[in-house]
């Protein structure tokens, strides 16, 4: 009888490999991500590849313009502009409201400013100010300081609402992935330590408090790995709210998982010292953009209430089922 | 194709094409037929579930949709485990709110088929899955709870028979059982789980009792079995002699693993039933509960595909049971907050069903292995901790 393992994927350990010897956007050039970006929607595999490389983002705490060169993709076959292009990335500010965020180390090229309720524009990157933001995890993040108000449209509201549907539906499941990755690994740093860290004269992995702190996080991890795959398989006939239950699971579970290993760890994990830190703030920052994994919850709350139909992710139909 | 599918009778052989057969299910449903009705109906005491769903399940088999997924061999129309996840989804969308003894044909079903014998399984299986005769699974005994390999129930050989002597506990719907599957020590108690073997027992046998326990939420599908001398015949045996483990494993697989999906199929129904009297200030939970439904559905489905290709799941059937356990617990919860009458004041039929629900989901976190158990499979065998 066989037992089923993790199945091993060659994308993401090579995207990992490329990750270790050069910065992200040299490793997208390096492994032909963008060359993948044509059969998004015809082949599960491809787009395994092109997310597995966020999830090796997470792991080696790369940085490049990944996420808001992928969400720019929908914009540009439909605009049909070649350009190097960059999306910018929706979060919400309580004191400043929706901000425009550009994502990895700036470069020059074009940004792709979605500002929802006035369509899209499209500007040089270097006439922007941008602001540095995050935390310390490695990611390079800059919000737009500039006034956008007036900028020219180079898309107006109604075409690109469907437009921006795919494109976050695209940046919550690489956001997703690198949640994912970052949070493995902060685990994977805690079971370690478990094996190693000796207390009252055995290792504190012995303990069954800790082993089940540990095993819990490893089951949080399991439910992200298992949704997030089963996305890019039904992509792009996703059904509504998928996006946001898979980002709001993974940004919930992302921050437990954390948050469970810095407490097998014990002290050293809140220092500099050790590298924890720099995951777990990469689970955070990442939970900020494209809806917090709180408001999203609620959100699904909220719009399942008031849908008197079946939300049909609940009930998947015999073609999810046999998986074509 | 979808009409012609949903024209079909069940026995065409086109519904070996699971989108056909699922399309001819749903048209099947469609027509309301009575035994449906009756099933979806509250049924507020376990006798009345049983007899509702004896009747469906007979209904099924007759015309044949019950019978998809199961091999020819055992009185099934071929096909796979995912008939079957198509069928019970389609049940539970159209009211039916529990599987009641049926959930063993997902929990120890196809471990019966896959090592239990050949001729005896051709010869029984039919009726389970007619309705007629339910099995049990007796494993916990009042000194081996989580401890499952020190259980102290006996066989011994005594000519071409094993007789059988112990005592089993938290059985469920052996009291509508006609089969069980009984865990005994052919070893010694020093040899644990090497000296167990899985024997097949006909509750109806001289020297078995049946004591019915009540439970909290009001239902009593558990049962203690008391088996004093009971005879067994010696070709009645899942797995090999002292290889009882193995056949453990398996359908904790199972039950831990594939019948996550099947469960899923129910909470979605109280999920939908539920939705109108939800209160906003409840929706943090129900936004968590649907988050885990998710990820319920995506493992489980995972669980779904590994056993149509053969394999178990093994330790990560642990990772199905535990976000089940979230899920249901989460959902419950919501419901509650939504809600206090769910406890206090049922009101109706319908209340009356959602409270037991309720009072079962605080249970969910113990039975086929407890929470705890399963955290330590997972930190062992999964993570490798030292032990």
């Amino acid at each position: 009888m066989t037992i089923v393992e993790d199945a091993d994927d060659l994308f993401l350990s090579s995207a990992q490999e490329a990750l270790r010897s050069t910065d992200g956007d040299d490793a997208l050039r390096v492994l032909g991500w963008r060359d993948l970006f044509g059969s998004l929607d015809e082949d599960p595999d491809t787009r395994l590849g092109v997310l597995a490389y966020f999830r090796a983002q997470g792991r080696e705490l790369g940085t490049s313009g990944a996420l808001g060169e992928l969400m720019a993709h929908p914009y540009a076959v439909a605009l049909d502009d070649r350009r190097a292009m960059t999306a910018t990335v929706e979060r919400h500010s309580a004191r400043r409201g929706s901000r425009a965020v550009v994502v990895g180390v700036p470069r020059s090229g074009v940004v792709l400013i979605d500002r929802p309720g006035h369509g899209i524009s499209i500007v040089e990157l270097d006439t922007l100010e941008l602001r540095p933001i995050g935390l310390s995890d490695g990611l390079a993040l800059h919000e737009i300081e500039s006034d956008l108000t007036g900028l020219p449209v180079a898309l107006g509201e109604a075409e690109a609402v469907p437009l921006r549907t795919q494109s976050v539906l695209l940046g919550r499941l690489a956001i997703a992935y690198e949640i994912l990755g970052a949070a493995e690994t902060a685990l994977a740093g805690a079971v370690q330590h478990a094996r190693d860290r000796t207390q009252f004269g055995e290792p504190i992995g012995h303990f069954q408090a800790v082993r089940h702190l540990l095993a819990s996080a490893r089951v949080d991890a399991a439910a992200v790995t298992a949704l997030a795959h089963q996305s890019v398989e039904r992509f792009p006939a996703l059904p509504p709210l998928h996006d946001a239950i898979l980002k709001a699971l993974a940004g919930r579970n992302g921050r437990r998982i954390c948050e469970r290993s810095l407490q097998v760890l014990g002290a050293i994990g809140f220092t500099t010292e050790y590298d924890h830190h720099r995951f777990h703030s990469r689970v955070l920052v990442l939970d900020a953009l494209l809806g917090t994994s709180n408001t999203l919850t609620t959100q699904i709350a909220v719009t399942l209430r008031a849908s008197s139909g079946l939300v049909p992710d609940l009930h998947p139909s015999a073609e999810a089922l046999r998986g074509s | 194709m979808s009409s012609l599918a949903a024209s079909a009778p069940a026995e065409d052989a086109a519904h070996a094409d699971i989108v056909s057969f699922a399309a001819g299910f749903e048209a099947w449903l469609l027509t309301r037929p009575a035994a449906l009705v009756n099933a979806a109906l509250p049924q507020p005491s376990t006798d009345d579930r049983m007899v509702a769903m004896r009747r469906l399940m007979g209904d099924l088999f007759a015309e044949g949709w019950g019978r998809w997924g199961w091999s020819e061999a055992f009185g099934g129309f071929g096909g796979t485990i995912m008939h079957r996840a198509v069928m019970w989804e389609g049940l539970a969308r159209h009211g039916v709110g529990s599987m009641a003894a049926f959930e063993h044909l997902e929990v120890l079903g196809p471990t019966l088929l896959a090592m239990g014998p050949p001729e005896f399984c051709a010869q029984a299986f039919p009726g389970f899955l007619n309705g007629t005769q339910t099995w049990a699974q007796g494993f916990s005994e009042p000194d081996a709870g989580s401890d499952l390999a020190s259980i102290r129930t006996r066989a011994v050989l005594n000519g071409d028979a094993y007789r059988i002597t112990g005592r089993k506990i938290w059985t469920s719907w052996a009291r509508f059982a006609h089969w069980s599957l009984v865990l005994a020590r052919t070893g010694t108690v020093e040899s644990r789980h090497r000296g167990i073997t899985a024997f097949i027992v006909d509750l109806g046998s001289p020297g078995v009792e049946i004591r019915s326990i009540a439970q909290a939420n009001g239902h009593d599908e558990l049962a203690e079995v008391t088996f004093d001398d009971v005879v067994v015949p010696a070709g009645r045996l899942i797995g090999s002699l002292d290889g009882g483990w193995p056949v453990a494993m398996h359908i904790l697989s199972s039950e831990r693993g594939t019948f996550a999906w099947f469960r899923r199929c129910f909470l979605l129904h109280h999920l939908q039933g539920m939705l109108r009297r939800g209160s906003p200030g409840a929706d943090g939970l129900l936004g968590d509960a649907v988050l885990d439904l998710a990820g319920l559905g995506a493992l489980s489905m995972e669980a779904l595909r590994v056993h149509e290709l053969g394999a178990i799941l093994g330790p990560r059937a642990a990772f199905t049971k535990l976000v089940l356990c979230a899920a249901e617990q989460g959902l419950f919860d919501w419901a509650l907050a939504s809600d206090p009458d769910v406890v206090i004041d049922p009101f109706d039929e319908q209340g009356l069903d959602l409270r037991t629900a309720y009072l079962f989901s605080r249970i969910v976190t113990v039975y086929g292995g407890s929470q705890q158990m399963q955290l330590d499979t997972i930190a062992k065998q999964i993570l490798q901790l030292p032990a």
